[in-house]
Order: C-alpha cells, then sequence, then structure tokens
C-alpha cells in the first residue's frame, strides 16, 4: 500500500452503503485501522462526554455521512434512515426468510378471480402521530400521489406501469385495479409506505419536500434532536401497537467512512449496525464474545460473472459453461468472501429462495463446479483451438479480454483476479481491468464489455432475477443503457414463463414456473453465477436484545431489508427482562 | 491604481472560465448520477425505479450550450439547485451543514501553522547553526513527509482510543447542541484539538522551510548589513529589515492556502469524523451529483480568487516596488 494510502482511501469513501462493505476490506489491507482495533482494549477509556447512554436509546450505524441532511420524504432516495419502515410504515412487511408479506396497515388482502383487482382491507385503529386516523383514503391518497400524471419523479411511480386506479370504497377498504395482470405487483403495493392526506395534500411539490416533522404512523415519529453531527429519533407516543416499541428511541451519530464505523461498532458503541467486517471473529465477535454477535445469511443478489453474449464466441452456451467450469469458487468464497458465503449453483438463485430450487434444475446446472479438464475439452470441441498458452478463435484472434471490475471494491477485485488466474489454464487471457464505479457501471449498461463481474437482482420470488437475467422486456440493445441484462440474453421460453408466472397468483403454480425457468437457466448459463451475495447485520446485546440471529431469524438483521420494522417491534433494553 | 485596475480585470476572466469549467468538467465524467445512485440503493431499489430517479434529478436533455446558459443565469441568481446526492436538499443547505465546521478547522490550523512556522523560521535562521536551526527543520520535514491519514489514524488511536484523552469524533459533544454557551464553545475546542493539531503539525515544516530559505537570502542582502552598521537592534533588524522582506513569498503561498481552505481538510475530516465541505466534495464527485459540485467548485475557485486579490492588495502595501510599476 505504502504511498497509496491517500487515493485508497478516497476509494473508501464514499457515503453509500453498496461500497461500505467492499471499501471496509481496504482498511484490512491498508494494515493499520483494523488490526489496531483488534489489539485488545483496556476498558474502553470513550471520552466520557460522548459515551452513549447505556440503556435508553439503540445507537444504529446505517447511512455513512459527515453530517446529517434533515429528509423525511418517503418518496425520494436519500431520506434519513428509516423514514420508510420506522417512521412511516408499509401496509405489509414481506420476509424474505418466510417468503411471505407480515400484514401491517392492511389487516387482509385478495385478489379478484382474474387477478385485475386487489382489495386490502386496512387496519382499524390505527392514528397518525398528530391524532388523526388513519383510513383507506390516506393509501388512496398515497398512491396517486406518485402517479406520473400527478407528480413526476417520486419513487414508486413504476406501479402504475400495471395499476390503472387506486381508490377507497370505504374507509377500511383500498381498491387496486390492475390495467394488466401482473400479480408480482402485490409485493410493490403492499410494500409502500403510506403517508398521510391531511398533511400532504398541502405539500405544494411532494418532490422537493423534505417532510422534517414527519406526520407518520410508525413506531418512531418524534425527533427532539437533530444537530449536523447527530440527531434522535424517539417512539410515537400514539403508536398502535399496544406496549411496542420497548425501546425509548433510537440515535445516530454520523459516521464519514468505514474506519470510523468499524470503530464505533467494535468498540461496543453501535449496538445494531450492518457493516462489512473483514475477519469478523477476531476483529469484532473476540473483542466481547458474551455480547457481540453477527449473522451474515447468503440470502442478498447472486454476485455473477457476466459475459457479453453479442460477442463470439460467448454466444455459445458451451463456451460459457466452459469458462464457469474452470473457476474455483471455493477458492473465491474463502479468499475474497472471509468464507462468509458459499458457491452459488446453476440455478443462480439466492439461499432466500432454497424452497423455491428445483432439484433436477440445480443438478442440470453441473457446470458451477470446477473441472478443468472438462472445460477444456469444452473449448476444445467449440473450435477454440490452443496455440501454445492462449486459444485462438477460428478467425485466428486470441481470446485475450478485460475482465471489467469496480476499482476499490476489493471482494470483486479479490474474485476477479482468481477468475483471470483460473482462466489461464484454460488458456483465456482475462486482464483485471478496475474502473471507478461510474465507469464501471457505464461500460456493463451500455453493453461496451466483454467480461464483467456485477450484480443481480433480487426481490420476493425469483421473478425479478430470471427477468433480469433471460428476458426481451429488460433487454436494450448495445449502445443503450440497460439497468439490467447487461449480458444480453433473450429467451422466448424464459419470455413466456415469465409472463405465465406474473399472470398467476397461485404460488403452486409459481413454483412450477420457477422451476421451468430455473431448468432454462441451467442448461443455457446466460451469464455465471459466482456467490450469493451475503446480507451484513452486527449486534450488541450488551445494552439491548432481540435482535434476529441465526438461531432466532424471524427477520433479517440487515439495517435496510424491509423487516427492519419487525426488528424494532422486538428490540427491549436489557435492564427489562 | 492602474497595477489594481489591471488585476480586477485579471479576477473577471478568471471567474467567468472558472465557472465555465466547472459546468463542462463534471459533465465529461463517464457514467450519469441516476444510474449511480440506484447503485447506492441496490436491493432497496427496483431496477425500474431508475426512471423516477431521473426524472427527479430533473436532468435536462436540452443541448448542452442551452444548459450552460441557463446554468450561468441561474448562478448570477445564487440558485445552485438541489443536490442529487442529499436530494431533495437544495445545495446550499448542503454546503451549510459543514462551511463553518471547515472555516474553523481550516482557519485555526492554517493560521497556527503560519504564525508558528514563520516564527520558527525566522529565529533559526537568525541564529543559525544554533539547536534550534539545525535540529527543527529535518525534524519538522521528517514529520510532515509521514502520510498524514497515518499520523492522524494514529493519534486518533493512540490518544483518544487507547487513553482516552481527547474525543473520538465530531466537532462537539453529541450530547450538546450549538448555542454561544461556555459548555459549547469549551466542547468545540476540545474537539479540535487532535484535528488542528495534525494539521499543524505536517504543515509547519513547509512555511518553516520556505521562510528560511528566503530568510537566509534577505540576510545576505547589502540593507541588512547596512541596517546593522547603522547600529539598530537586532529585534528591529530581524523583524522589520530581514523577515518582513522575506515574508513576501510566503504570504503569496498563505493566500493560495488560504483559498483552498474552503476545500476542506478531506483526510482530516475523515479520520476524525469531523462536518466539513472536503467529504462532502468527496460524495459530489464519486455521486457525480454536478449541482452539488458546481456548487462547491464555484466556492473554492472564488475564495482562492479572493484570497488572492486581497493578497495583490496587500503587496500593494508591503512591497513598495509594487506601487511604483
Amino acid at each position: 500500500m505504502g504511498n497509496d494510502q491517500p487515493t485508497d482511501l478516497v476509494a473508501r469513501m464514499q457515503g453509500q452503503r453498496l461500497n461500505r462493505r467492499r471499501l471496509v476490506q481496504g482498511a484490512g489491507a491498508l494494515g493499520l485501522a483494523v488490526p489496531a482495533l483488534g489489539a485488545s482494549l483496556r476498558g474502553q477509556p470513550a471520552f466520557a462526554q460522548d459515551a452513549p447512554a447505556v440503556g435508553q436509546l439503540v445507537t444504529v450505524s446505517e447511512q455513512q455521512r459527515s453530517t446529517w441532511l434533515r429528509n423525511f420524504n418517503p418518496f425520494t432516495t436519500d431520506n434519513l434512515w428509516p423514514t420508510g419502515n420506522g417512521v412511516h410504515e408499509p401496509l405489509g412487511v414481506f420476509n424474505l426468510l418466510t417468503g411471505e408479506i407480515v400484514p401491517w396497515l392492511a389487516t387482509e388482502w385478495s385478489f379478484s378471480p382474474d387477478n385485475l383487482v386487489l382489495t386490502a382491507k386496512i387496519r382499524d385503529g390505527v392514528m397518525w402521530s398528530d391524532g388523526q386516523p388513519m383510513t383507506a383514503r390516506d393509501v388512496a391518497f398515497t398512491f396517486n400521489l406518485f402517479k406520473p400524471e400527478n407528480n413526476s419523479g417520486l419513487l414508486g411511480a413504476f406501479m402504475w406501469d400495471y395499476l390503472a386506479s387506486v381508490e377507497a370504497s370505504d374507509d377500511r377498504t383500498a381498491v387496486f385495479t390492475f390495467g394488466r395482470v401482473f400479480t408480482l405487483g402485490l409485493y410493490d403495493v403492499m410494500g409502500q409506505n403510506i403517508v398521510p392526506e391531511h398533511v400532504w395534500s398541502q405539500v405544494p411539490n411532494p418532490l422537493e419536500h423534505t417532510n422534517e416533522n414527519p406526520v407518520a404512523t410508525g413506531p418512531f415519529t418524534e425527533i427532539p434532536v437533530f444537530n449536523n453531527q447527530y440527531w434522535e429519533l424517539h417512539r410515537n407516543p400514539t403508536y398502535w401497537q399496544e406496549g411496542k416499541p420497548q425501546i425509548q428511541g433510537l440515535r445516530f451519530p454520523a459516521y464519514p467512512g468505514n474506519d470510523q464505523m468499524l470503530f464505533a461498532t467494535t468498540n461496543g458503541e453501535n449496538d445494531w449496525a450492518g457493516n462489512f467486517i473483514p475477519d469478523i471473529e477476531n476483529t469484532y465477535v473476540a473483542r466481547d464474545p458474551e455480547h457481540h454477535h453477527y449473522w451474515f445469511p447468503a440470502t442478498g443478489d447472486t454476485v455473477m460473472l457476466y459475459l457479453n453474449t453479442t460477442v463470439a464466441p460467448f454466444n455459445d452456451p458451451n463456451v460459457r459453461k466452459a469458462i464457469s467450469l474452470g473457476i474455483n469458487r471455493d477458492q473465491i468464497c474463502a479468499v475474497a468472501m472471509y468464507d462468509y458465503t458459499h458457491p452459488a449453483d446453476g440455478t443462480g438463485l439466492s439461499d432466500a429462495f432454497e424452497d423455491w430450487k428445483s432439484p433436477e434444475a440445480v443438478a442440470a446446472g453441473d457446470w458451477v463446479t470446477q473441472d478443468v479438464d472438462r472445460a477444456n475439452q469444452m473449448l476444445d470441441a467449440a473450435g477454440l483451438t490452443r496455440d501454445g498458452d492462449v486459444r485462438k478463435l477460428p478467425d485466428g484472434t486470441e481470446m485475450s479480454y478485460d475482465l471489467n471490475v469496480v476499482a476499490g471494491w476489493t471482494d470483486w477485485v479479490s474474485a476477479c483476479q482468481i477468475i483471470s488466474q483460473d482462466l489461464e489454464a484454460l488458456g483465456i487471457r482475462a486482464r483485471v481491468q478496475g474502473y471507478e464505479q461510474p465507469a464501471w457501471q457505464e461500460r456493463v449498461q451500455t453493453g461496451d464489455f466483454t467480461m464483467s463481474i456485477g450484480w443481480s437482482t433480487g426481490g420476493a420470488t425469483p421473478f425479478g432475477y430470471y427477468r433480469g437475467q433471460m428476458s426481451t422486456q429488460r433487454f436494450k440493445a448495445i449502445g443503450e443503457s440497460a439497468d439490467e441484462n447487461w449480458h444480453r440474453y433473450t429467451n422466448p421460453q424464459a419470455d413466456e414463463l415469465l409472463d405465465q408466472f406474473a399472470a398467476t397468483s397461485d404460488e403452486a403454480q409459481q413454483r412450477q414456473i420457477a422451476a421451468q425457468l430455473q431448468m432454462i437457466f441451467a442448461e443455457n448459463a446466460p451469464a455465471i453465477p459466482l456467490f450469493p451475495g451475503p446480507q451484513w447485520g452486527e449486534f450488541s446485546t450488551k445494552r439491548f436484545t432481540g435482535f434476529p440471529s441465526e438461531e432466532n431469524p424471524y427477520a433479517l438483521l440487515s439495517t435496510y431489508a424491509p423487516t427492519r420494522l419487525l426488528v424494532m417491534m422486538e428490540l427491549k433494553p436489557v435492564a427489562a427482562q | 491604481m492602474r497595477y489594481i485596475l489591471r488585476r480586477l480585470g485579471f479576477y473577471a476572466v478568471a471567474a467567468w472560465a472558472s465557472l465555465t469549467l466547472n459546468f463542462f468538467l463534471p459533465r465529461m465524467m463517464p457514467g450519469d448520477p441516476e444510474s449511480v445512485i440506484f447503485a447506492r440503493f441496490r436491493g432497496q431499489l427496483r431496477p425500474e425505479e431508475v426512471e423516477a430517479l431521473r426524472e427527479a434529478y430533473g436532468l435536462s436533455d436540452d443541448p448542452i450550450f442551452l444548459q450552460y446558459f441557463t446554468y450561468l443565469t441561474h448562478v448570477l441568481r445564487g440558485d445552485f439547485g438541489l443536490s442529487i446526492s442529499a436530494f431533495p436538499a437544495p445545495v446550499t443547505d448542503v454546503i451549510a451543514t459543514g462551511l463553518r465546521w471547515t472555516l474553523l478547522l481550516g482557519g485555526v490550523s492554517l493560521v497556527l501553522g503560519f504564525v508558528v512556522g514563520n516564527a520558527l523560521g525566522v529565529l533559526g535562521t537568525w541564529r543559525r547553526g544554533s539547536l534550534l536551526d539545525s535540529t527543527l527543520p529535518p525534524l519538522l520535514i521528517f514529520i510532515g513527509s509521514f502520510p498524514y491519514f497515518w499520523l492522524a489514524t494514529l493519534a486518533l488511536y493512540l490518544l483518544s482510543f487507547e487513553l482516552g484523552w481527547f474525543p473520538l469524533r465530531h466537532a462537539y459533544s453529541d450530547r450538546l447542541s450549538p448555542s454561544y454557551s461556555l459548555d459549547f464553545v469549551q466542547s468545540v475546542l476540545i474537539h479540535l484539538i487532535l484535528p488542528a493539531g495534525t494539521v499543524v503539525l505536517v504543515s509547519i515544516g513547509g512555511w518553516l522551510l520556505g521562510m528560511r530559505n528566503t530568510m537566509i537570502a534577505t540576510l545576505a542582502e547589502d540593507y541588512i548589513t547596512f541596517a546593522e552598521a547603522k547600529g539598530l537592534s537586532q529585534r528591529r533588524i530581524m523583524f522589520s529589515y530581514a523577515a518582513r522582506n522575506a515574508l513576501l513569498p510566503n504570504i503569496t503561498a498563505f493566500g493560495m492556502a488560504l483559498g483552498f481552505v474552503l476545500g476542506g481538510a478531506l483526510l482530516t475530516e475523515v479520520v476524525f469524523s469531523y462536518p466539513g465541505l472536503g467529504y462532502q466534495l468527496l460524495t459530489a464527485v464519486r455521486n457525480l451529483d454536478y449541482p452539488l459540485m458546481q456548487g462547491l467548485f464555484l466556492m473554492i475557485t472564488f475564495a482562492v480568487l479572493g484570497a488572492n486579490l486581497i493578497v495583490d492588495l496587500l503587496y500593494v502595501r508591503l512591497d513598495p516596488r509594487v506601487r511604483g510599476s
């Protein structure tokens, strides 16, 4: 590292969740902060003035910012955590671990037989924090607020692609009429956070409204302290759930970078965090084995190796499978990912969809375990002849490519380095080429790449993943910017199955269709799954208990998962037990 | 007077040039803001939501020159638009959360570093070969050449984390709200010691060396010999004859540094979790937040130009040769 430190630091300093975990690994390489933290701490002499108030407020480390800006607008991206599913509440909370929607502001819901009308019963007795009752009219108002005809640019607008109207037939019933059948819209609709009509109808421009004093239904609505580096969110005195929340509130010190966040988390100052921490057993758990816990379930989006399928020879599924066979995923998981996850299977689905997986498809995806001999045979059979160390295409060009990666995302970089070595054995040169994130993203989006590591889409069901991997709907020609399907793969059979999937609200039928989609993926290898991404979460039971864990997986521990609302209900001070 | 007018003309052209660069340079970076922001919220936002982001940020499809003129007229009205990385906060609000802390940290450490560095330079050179002169410059240069990030993290780890003498983070205690109370001022000062102290420590060497170099040259001048021959006091020769003349190059450097204070001390802010503009600038660049970048760059360039203007005017006072020409 040496003199690279300042640049490396710059690479690690985005105020962003996405990069935080990757970037933190840089701190390990930096050789100072993390080993220093690993050293035993004697008595934790935190500066007395700043020590957290024990047993009062839960300290959460979620957003990375040097200063706080007061924004509780649930229709914008950069609002303060937890504006959604915390201050405001959704109709239902989708729990990825159970695959079910927990009734919240809506108590029950059902589709009409033709799946074109969704009717939801709205909970009785819920009050806005200003004392007014919450009704189905607020629900209808919220959805019409972000309707593109009424206001542009608000999050949620995409739902109006399939919604035709949202109305309240009475105070307790919200009716969602669909313009076309799209049963998966249920997850979007139920996940929408609701705002009060009597407040937001007075807002002239909802897009630019910072909603500094939110009127909401959530467990935490009061903001007694708000300074540029620190703020507190206290409980809603009129919360509709009896006896909840059991804690007084949450507190948020601003941490601008990973090292500061890590300092505070390993030091036991943060009660609940969603940080990537390298070598966590030694750097975090060992600091206080009794209280420090973590849970990294591999339920996040699968990290993929994308090959541009418009470029020969990567239009040949056998070549894609051969490349996949050359990769040592165990090594990637052990070295690049600290064994926090495991190799993906040939369906590419993460652990969140374990019970969706078809054993036949998993067996058909036999191209994910390293087998160099078989890979070489397949490449030979594809007419890619080896000339010395490097294979050549039939037209004589060498198989020598750039493997694109985001510079500074050290887990990805290290995974790419392993892939590059592995492909060398197959006679394919893959030079690891790091780009700044925007530049990397522009390349994958416009299809200006041959090989690139990248993320995939998750969601409530396997639908999102397979649509992102194989659907014509999400396909864009080379040169046009694609949000998904960067590898440019389409499959008419998959299109048909995806349409069927979205047309039925019968889960048994959806599972059957998903099995067929998995089979298509396993047979065609549109892209190469590497490993399912872990979802980071740490907690300390020194002051509070009730966090979800591997032993008690009632919700995800990740602070950004919608189930944070379920976690907030369960947290309680240690003394109160 | 003609000198001053000429300088003013120069500043007007420089201001226009920086406004223009300010607009075009960020837009030449690859990528687009909505994709970058989407990536940040990956796992929480649906890919379909990118469209909404595009509309929210109001990124125009107008021809770039039309956009440029809109930008110029908006800037003249003092309208910098809404930040993208902290949407929908206005750029001015984003800057306001860090501005005064950057000014405090940057100002205090710059002035302290300048005063102490130059004073040591003058004293050391006046007694050339003394213990002060032979040990201090190499020692300070040695310290100054450490990577600052390393030095600051070490200070934070040892003095705050292990020993608990100083706070671990922030510009004032989390338990206080900004006010003019004694408690608050005290808290601000305690929180300022480490961040400012480390900056001063690494910057003293530069000032000292600059002063020492010009001081040596100045001491060889005839007018110093003449002043000594006149029998003036050592003190008077040291400060009014030697130091005053030797100070000129460092004044220019001070002016430059003063302007750059607004750029924020990025590494200091990050290590000590100090609120400031440096980190905001980094976030803006990383997120392709054009409006925030424009606002910050504009402020920095105008501060640099302003500081230089002041230095130019100061020269008229300090250096009679400028007045003559």
